[in-house]
């Protein structure tokens, strides 16, 4: 673990930022998380070895978008290429965050940060240099889709931050992908600002390729009357985690979350999720979906927080998972804590495999095994794959993931 | 609308159980050591094979570390400041009631608790357990005509050696945890039962536990063993005076269930909560768990928790013989500032193997009331399932409800299912029922029962009746 060697003598970094000197800071007398913690213990401490076994790569090379630009109104965006956009049009302005509001919100930020629970963040705050730090501030209506790229390239560890502030009353549609390509590292930390009236569609597609590893964190802030809807698909990484922490700042806000791991060979990938609700009125519909085949692993943590103040919440969060081998496992923990006594709040959870009964239903009319369990998945993956936006119509995740299977 | 000062007036209620018995006691020095551990054991006159297992346990114990995972907040625990050994003082060996001390037998009665020969008509057989010993058990002749054995462990120790040297410590091993560890180096004493092949005890079975003295723990230890085609039906309930001061009672249940056997365990727990401002209170840390062993076995934990300050407890099943069934159905209320971190494990090991979980949990006041458990199934765990269910109510806004349920599948041939839900005492239904004349304590109470009604259904006749009072007792207060 190279880098760990490196943040402990404090030399990680050349030219350090003033947020990478507070972080490094921070990481210095306990660099890696505690194993035995909540939000680690299930984590296989060899794939994260493997992650900080890269040396950092503040470069950017190359690489192909695995989809076709739908149209030229379309905003594309690699972080670490061209970070310096300003796009001001009739409608609608997307300007670039100044340094000292970028520092100022991030300091902030740090300022609530836990070591475990927010590891990935300091960890990418420490790494992330000047260029592979994405700002921007958006206003205005009719904003075209929105698409971020980030990559990792072989042989390296890549971090990258993405902060964006959504200004009253916009709406965006945000497809943010991830890419890593064979033995790489990618860190992205993600920090969502929505203010009021605000709403964002967000799509987080990661994919990776043979032994990539990825650190994914999305942390979103939530103003009154903000919708924030995320649909999520994480597959082919060898490790993957992917933390979502989500805050109704003063409550009246909605979040809707639906997201997918799917593992294979043996691979592992969670994620952790938790929301806090700190005022009255908020709504969660949150659904996370697992599959895991041959000698994978699965893990899903999801908590949601309702404190005193957060009367009338209405939570419910769903955990389904489909498990396919003798070898694979699932892990789910969906969590409530409450303490506000005038609230609506659910959970669940789901372990099993393909339905034998609707399977035998679709042979009995000729249609063959193999079919018919692509049938029963493709239905599976359709819910979550439909609610991300941008791509759905050019991106053919779901023959992707089928014919993978 | 409902008055929140009217729900949180008639959830109080105070505690009826409260009393000391004044009688004299044996004790011994306070604190911890080794000697104190060859001291019980030596007190105890028991077998080298039981002084070598506390002994092995102590040691274990010493390099072992409080848990403290559990969202539990209390002081920390002087474990040299307190008494290892206590018994009220008595004849030396006692052949019938009527040699018990006539105060014990009071204090029983006081507890409405059995052990006197006429009012031995309830069909339930008792084994009494006064701070560290077992001071009666009735009906044991009835018992052994079936060739049932329903004594304290002690005795058991000395007469049945051989099955305690089989047994104890099979399920629950000395090393299992850190309160486990400590019970097995000072258990004092509890219950022991055996049913033979082929036999369905004629009676309930049951153990009650009084914690009397304030400054010496409760370490009782009970082992069921169920051979096979057997059948029991085992009732345990506990109380405590009140005191200012915490009292420590860690216990261990260690349930076996061979093929075809049933073993089922109901459990009223009662012991003192403390008072409003939180001083004194039992700290009640307790290892509950079956092994299911043979085919078609069956373990069935239910309880009803309503007292102690703090609740740590977690009955449990290993589901190992094929086609093997767990239950747990528990009633947790909480009121005050009482901390309760109460749920279940269900671990499928064999195949076709199944579990049910009903939790309910209610937290009134400032009390904190978590549900965590783990339903795990295993590789070999082909068609197993699971289902759970864990509701909790909220009385006030400051209380809490935590549900931590972990799940674990490692096999795709088997089914787990879990919900949960959270809610309130609706307004709606209180109206309904009080515009029908019903008065607004009675409705809540009605609700509270209605809310309870799965688990209660599960509890055998006698306790069903006790607990469904102790619940509208702990929510009678001075309304109307």
């Amino acid at each position: 673990m190279e880098i760990i060697e490196k943040i402990k003598i404090n030399k990680s970094i050349d030219n350090q930022t003033e947020i990478q000197k507070i972080c490094l800071d921070k990481l210095q007398s306990s660099p890696l998380p505690n194993p035995r913690s909540e939000q680690w213990r299930l984590s296989n401490k060899s794939k994260l070895t493997n992650f900080l076994d890269y040396s950092v790569n503040e470069n950017n090379s190359k690489f192909d978008i695995p989809y076709p630009k739908n149209s030229q109104s379309t905003i594309r965006l690699i972080i670490g290429e061209n970070c310096q956009s300003k796009l001001i049009e009739k409608n609608y302005s997307i300007q670039q965050l100044s340094e000292d509001e970028l520092k100022k919100y991030i300091k902030e930020q740090i300022s609530f940060f836990n070591q475990n629970e927010n590891w990935s963040d300091l960890l990418n705050l420490s790494l992330s240099c000047k260029n592979n730090i994405l700002g921007f501030k958006i206003n205005g209506s009719k904003i075209p889709p929105i698409e971020i790229f980030s990559h990792a390239s072989s042989n390296s560890l890549s971090a990258k931050t993405l902060i964006i502030f959504l200004e009253k009353n916009c709406n965006v549609e945000l497809l943010q992908v991830n890419l890593g390509e064979d033995n790489s590292s990618l860190s992205q930390s993600t920090f969502f600002c929505l203010e009021e009236n605000s709403s964002l569609n967000h799509g987080v597609v990661s994919y990776g390729l043979n032994k990539s590893n990825l650190l994914n964190s999305l942390n979103v802030i939530q103003q009154k009357n903000s919708e924030y809807n995320l649909g999520s698909l994480h597959f082919k990484f060898n490790y993957a985690r992917f933390e979502i922490r989500i805050k109704q700042s003063e409550g009246n806000a909605k979040t809707n979350i639906k997201g997918m791991q799917i593992t294979k060979k043996d691979e592992q990938i969670s994620t952790y999720t938790k929301i806090d609700f700190d005022g009255p009125n908020g709504f969660l519909d949150q659904i996370n979906k697992s599959l895991a085949d041959d000698k994978s692993h699965a893990i899903f943590e999801g908590s949601i927080i309702v404190p005193k103040i957060a009367q009338k919440t209405d939570a419910s969060q769903l955990s389904r998972n489909l498990l396919l081998s003798n070898l694979a496992q699932i892990d789910t923990k969906p969590q409530l804590e409450i303490i506000a006594d005038d609230v609506k709040c659910k959970h669940g959870a789901t372990i099993s495999q393909l339905n034998e009964e609707e399977l035998f239903y679709m042979r009995t009319r000729g249609i063959t095994l193999t079919e018919a369990s692509k049938l029963q998945l493709s239905s599976y993956f359709q819910e979550i794959i439909s609610f991300i936006p941008v791509s759905k119509d050019r991106w053919d995740l779901l023959d992707k993931l089928l014919n993978e299977n | 609308m409902v008055n929140e000062n009217l729900v949180k007036d008639v959830v109080k209620e105070p505690y009826k159980y409260g009393f000391v018995t004044d009688i004299e006691t044996e004790k011994i020095a306070k604190g911890l050591n080794e000697d104190i551990v060859r001291l019980i054991s030596q007190k105890k006159e028991e077998p080298k094979f039981l002084l070598d297992f506390r002994i092995k346990a102590f040691k274990k114990w010493q390099k072992m570390k409080e848990p403290d995972w559990a969202t539990l907040g209390y002081k920390e625990i002087d474990y040299q400041d307190i008494i290892y050994y206590s018994a009220p003082k008595q004849k030396e060996k006692i052949s019938s009631l009527d040699e018990v001390d006539p105060k014990l037998l009071e204090t029983f009665d006081k507890l409405g608790i059995p052990l006197t020969e006429q009012k031995k008509l309830t069909n339930v057989a008792v084994d009494a357990v006064f701070d560290s010993v077992s001071i009666a058990t009735t009906f044991r002749e009835e018992l052994a005509e079936h060739g049932v054995i329903f004594c304290s462990i002690s005795e058991a120790v000395k007469n049945h050696a051989d099955l305690i040297e089989k047994y104890l410590g099979t399920v629950v091993p000395a090393s299992d945890n850190y309160f486990a560890a400590l019970n097995s180096a000072v258990f004092s004493d509890g219950s022991f039962v055996y049913i033979p092949k082929g036999v369905n005890c004629p009676m309930d079975l049951s153990s009650y536990f009084r914690i009397n003295s304030g400054d010496s723990g409760q370490f009782e230890r009970t082992l069921i063993i169920a051979e096979e085609s057997s059948s029991v039906s085992y009732l345990e309930g506990c109380t405590a005076p009140m005191f200012d001061t915490n009292t420590l009672h860690a216990a261990v249940v260690e349930l076996i269930a061979l093929d075809d056997a049933s073993i089922k365990y109901s459990t009223v727990q009662n012991w003192y909560a403390g008072d409003e401002e939180g001083i004194g209170g039992i700290f009640n840390f307790v290892t509950k768990r079956g092994k299911c062993l043979g085919k078609r076995s069956k373990i069935s934990w239910s309880q009803v928790e309503t007292g102690s300050a703090i609740t740590w407890k977690y009955p449990s099943c290993l589901l190992l013989g094929e086609e093997s069934v767990g239950e747990f159905y528990s009633v947790a209320l909480t009121n005050n500032l009482q901390q309760a971190d109460t749920g279940t494990k269900m671990i499928h090991i064999g195949p076709k193997t199944k579990s049910t979980i009903v939790s309910k949990g209610i937290s009134a006041g400032k009390s904190k009331n978590s549900y965590r458990g783990l339903v795990k199934m295993g590789r070999k765990a082909t068609g197993s399932r699971n289902y759970s269910q864990c509701d909790s109510m909220l009385i006030g806004d400051q209380a809490s409800a935590n549900t931590f349920p972990y799940i674990k599948s490692q096999q795709p041939n088997s089914e787990i299912e879990h919900e949960a839900s959270t809610c309130r005492i609706s307004e709606d239904q209180l109206f309904y029922l009080q515009s029908r004349g019903i008065e607004f304590e009675e409705a809540v109470s009605m609700m509270v029962s209605g809310f309870c009604r799965d688990v209660f259904n599960q509890l055998p006749m006698e306790f069903a009746a006790e607990a469904d009072k102790l619940l509208a007792l702990k929510l009678e207060g001075s309304v109307g």
